[in-house]
């Protein structure tokens, strides 16, 4: 059982480099850390959280009882999640010579801290962070939410 | 602070330096705004507003917050490095920042770092874009030169679209012809 759960591991770090050498240019941020059961889904398709795979934009993350996660994104915001919680990398744009600037994530549930980057401090108006009660409008900030 | 139905927390807190944002929480019931630290306001949903904001303990911050705080990754550090005129070769001062890119990779355990080659407008628009991105790629040699790798080093170049000091076409400027580095 031991056995299987490292080779799936190694297959998912061999995909998400080969994917990081020819997506070079269509990612949107990294994942720097992660622990315990957090998952990826893009596209559909779910697979196992890695430190260093790339993430897109309409990724979905979901941290598990014991997950936690922590992403960087080109534009220098800082999104982090405790366990049980889901966030949707809805929108992200950062071209900023010809004035394209998009986030938007939607936290769909539990604690994520949110450190806003380039794109905040260059247009506020385009950052927004939806919860399933409210938004939330950012203008340079450290945002923690948690939604239960 | 009682909590007879689940609502949701918004707060805002400190950035790491220690600087205070601003941001709006808005439904269609209602709306507030929050600028100081340690301020939140909690939402029961759609229907009803936000509400007034109120000061949070920092110990009660992190009990809600600590597992999510604790492994949020660090700011992403920037570095620039300068160009003699007409040319692919450092100055000297910035010859002396790659050690500390070189540092910053390896504290970080960096999986991808950017690479962002500029010009300035002394020139042809084409020949500057050819020289960003030359500066750009001898950078990117340099740092493998210097050991980096099993790093994806993201390399693009902007030539003279983004300059750093607006200057008029045409201008020799030193502090225009640079490249940036991103380190995560």
């Amino acid at each position: 059982m031991r056995r299987m759960i490292v080779t799936l591991l190694s297959l998912v770090l061999l995909s998400a480099g080969y994917a990081g050498i020819a997506d070079a240019q269509s990612f949107v941020g990294i994942i720097k850390a992660v622990e315990g059961g957090t998952t990826l889904e893009r596209n559909g398709e779910v697979k196992a959280a890695a430190r260093g795979m790339q993430i897109q934009k309409g990724d979905r993350v979901k941290t598990d009882p014991r997950g936690a996660i922590g992403l960087v994104f080109l534009d220098d915001t800082l999104i982090s999640m405790g366990p049980n919680s889901e966030v949707w990398i809805d929108d992200y744009l950062f071209e900023p010579l010809e004035k394209k600037l998009s986030f938007i994530a939607r936290i769909l549930r539990g604690t994520v801290c949110f450190l806003s980057g380039q794109i905040a401090k260059l247009s506020p108006e385009s950052v927004r962070l939806v919860m399933p009660e409210a938004t939330i409008g950012v203008r340079g900030t450290h945002v923690l939410i948690k939604v239960d | 602070m009682t909590a007879c139905a689940p609502k949701s927390l918004v707060v805002l807190a400190p950035d790491p330096d220690g600087a205070v944002g601003h941001i709006t929480v808005s439904n269609p019931a209602g709306s507030v705004n929050i600028d100081a630290a340690n301020q939140f306001t909690a939402i029961k949903d759609q229907k009803s507003a936000p509400s007034v904001p109120a000061g949070m303990d920092p110990t009660q911050i992190q009990v809600l917050f600590g597992k999510a705080l604790a492994i949020q990754p660090p700011v992403p550090i920037h570095f620039i490095l300068y160009f003699k005129t007409d040319s692919t070769d450092l100055l000297p001062e910035s010859v002396a920042e790659l050690p500390k890119i070189l540092a910053a990779i390896q504290e970080r355990g960096s999986e991808i770092i950017s690479v962002v080659g500029h010009s300035d407008t002394a020139g042809e628009k084409e020949y500057n874009l050819k020289i960003s991105t030359r500066r750009a790629a001898t950078v990117k040699s340099l740092l493998v030169g210097m050991g980096v790798t099993g790093t994806l080093i993201d390399v693009t170049s902007h030539g003279e679209k983004n300059l750093l000091i607006k200057t008029g076409d045409n201008v020799n400027n030193e502090k225009n012809r640079r490249v940036e580095v991103v380190v995560r």
